[in-house]
């Protein structure tokens, strides 16, 4: 495995615990990082300052304001492709 | 006496607020950047977000002013923020059928709330060179009638609430900068009528629609209100604050003055005194612990 390919592993790995750990509702047993996160109300707006300075730690950077939409929060993917690939990836 | 009513409260704020100062120029001088001095406290040290932390302990005088003033940066940045949401959700609700009586006062709302903004926004860009970015994000939603509404008041009024427990002490504070203890002076001001409106028209909307809400629907309003009370206090912790304070490593300050439990106690004092009438509505149950 590269460093960036286990990067991202404990990356993806400390989002579904966080989610795990902070969720709204029931976290479902095929909890994946495909599973809709808002949709399903695992995630709700008041928990995004929280999870925004969570990822902002991940990448040691502040986060562009203009990048937070709502659609980048859908699921853990889209979360880490948004905010996270660029600093961490392979 | 009978208890004034909900117009009449709006009347009597409404003539106060057409009599008050509207130009901030009028009440604060604003220093030259280049002759402010930073060696100044420009946020009282008790509220300081890290104050009784180890972290507070280790800084000398010097390192503790200089924080204190990335921290009024950071309150008056949040404030912005704040007022942002405030006058977009109160543009859109003037003369909303149910909200007639109350359409004049929010035409003042407005007014002020912008004029705040113009102060918050002064300082933090003539002393700061910047006004810190936003960690919010809203997701649309289905509401029950009414719950929109409510919810949106209730959440002006918690913040607003606890805001003006900052202000009103630090408005008072003798060791702060002039320019800091003035907009800290005006805002609780205006303020107060803020506080007074909002009590009464959360109240009213709670009386009117929550009645017609389902078990289900109460339950989310309460655990609502209880995250944003959470939410809220989250971006009194700014790692923003922190770096320019020079500290190297922001978020894991953020993290450990959030969970040490000096703060934690800081804020549910905080809270339970400014949110009291909550409860005492019905509208919370439980005492909401930070
Ligand atoms: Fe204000
Ligand atoms: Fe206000």
């Amino acid at each position: 495995m590269t460093a960036g390919a286990s990067a991202e592993a404990a990356a993806r790995e400390a989002l579904r615990g966080w989610v795990r750990e902070r969720s709204a509702a029931a976290v479902p047993d095929d909890f994946d990082d495909h599973t809709p996160l808002i949709a399903s109300g695992l995630v709700t707006s008041l928990q995004i300052t929280d999870l925004l300075l969570v990822v902002e730690e991940m990448r040691s950077a502040p986060l562009d304001p203009a990048s937070l939409r709502p659609g980048v929060f859908r699921d853990i993917d889209t979360i880490y492709a948004t905010f996270l690939a660029d600093r961490l990836g392979s | 006496m009978s208890p004034e009513s909900l117009a009449e409260t709006v009347l009597r704020l409404s003539t106060v607020s057409r009599s008050s100062p509207r130009d901030p120029n009028e009440t604060t001088h604003w220093p030259e950047p280049d002759s402010l001095d930073r060696a100044q406290w420009f946020t009282s040290p008790e509220l300081i977000s890290v104050y009784g932390t180890p972290l507070w302990d280790s800084l000398d005088d010097h390192a503790r002013r200089q924080l204190s003033f990335w921290e009024a940066v950071g309150f008056y940045s949040l404030n912005i923020h704040g007022e942002k949401l405030l006058i977009e959700g109160i543009a859109r609700r003037l003369y909303q059928p149910g909200l007639e009586d109350v359409a004049e006062y929010l035409h003042h709302f407005l007014d002020e709330e912008n004029q705040h903004s113009i102060w918050f926004a002064t300082f933090c860009l003539r002393y700061g060179g910047k006004i810190y970015p936003d960690r919010k994000v809203a997701f649309p939603r289905e509401h029950a009638p009414g719950e929109e509404d409510l919810l949106f008041f209730a959440r002006v009024a918690v913040f607003e609430e606890l805001v003006d427990r900052y202000n009103s002490a630090m408005g008072r504070d003798d060791r702060l900068a002039p320019v800091a203890r003035r907009i800290n002076a005006n805002h609780h001001d205006e303020e107060t009528r803020h506080l007074v409106f909002g009590r009464r028209l959360v109240e009213h909307l709670w009386r009117w629609h929550a009645p017609g809400w389902s078990d289900e629907t109460v339950a989310g309003v309460r655990a609502h209100l209880a995250g944003y009370v959470m939410a809220t206090w989250r971006e009194y912790y700014n790692p923003d604050v922190y770096r320019d304070a020079g500290f190297p490593d922001p978020y894991a300050t953020a993290r450990q003055a959030w969970d040490h439990p000096a703060t934690a106690a800081h804020r549910a004092a905080l809270t339970a005194r400014s949110l009291r009438w909550l409860y005492e509505a019905g509208i919370l149950e439980a005492p909401v612990l930070s």
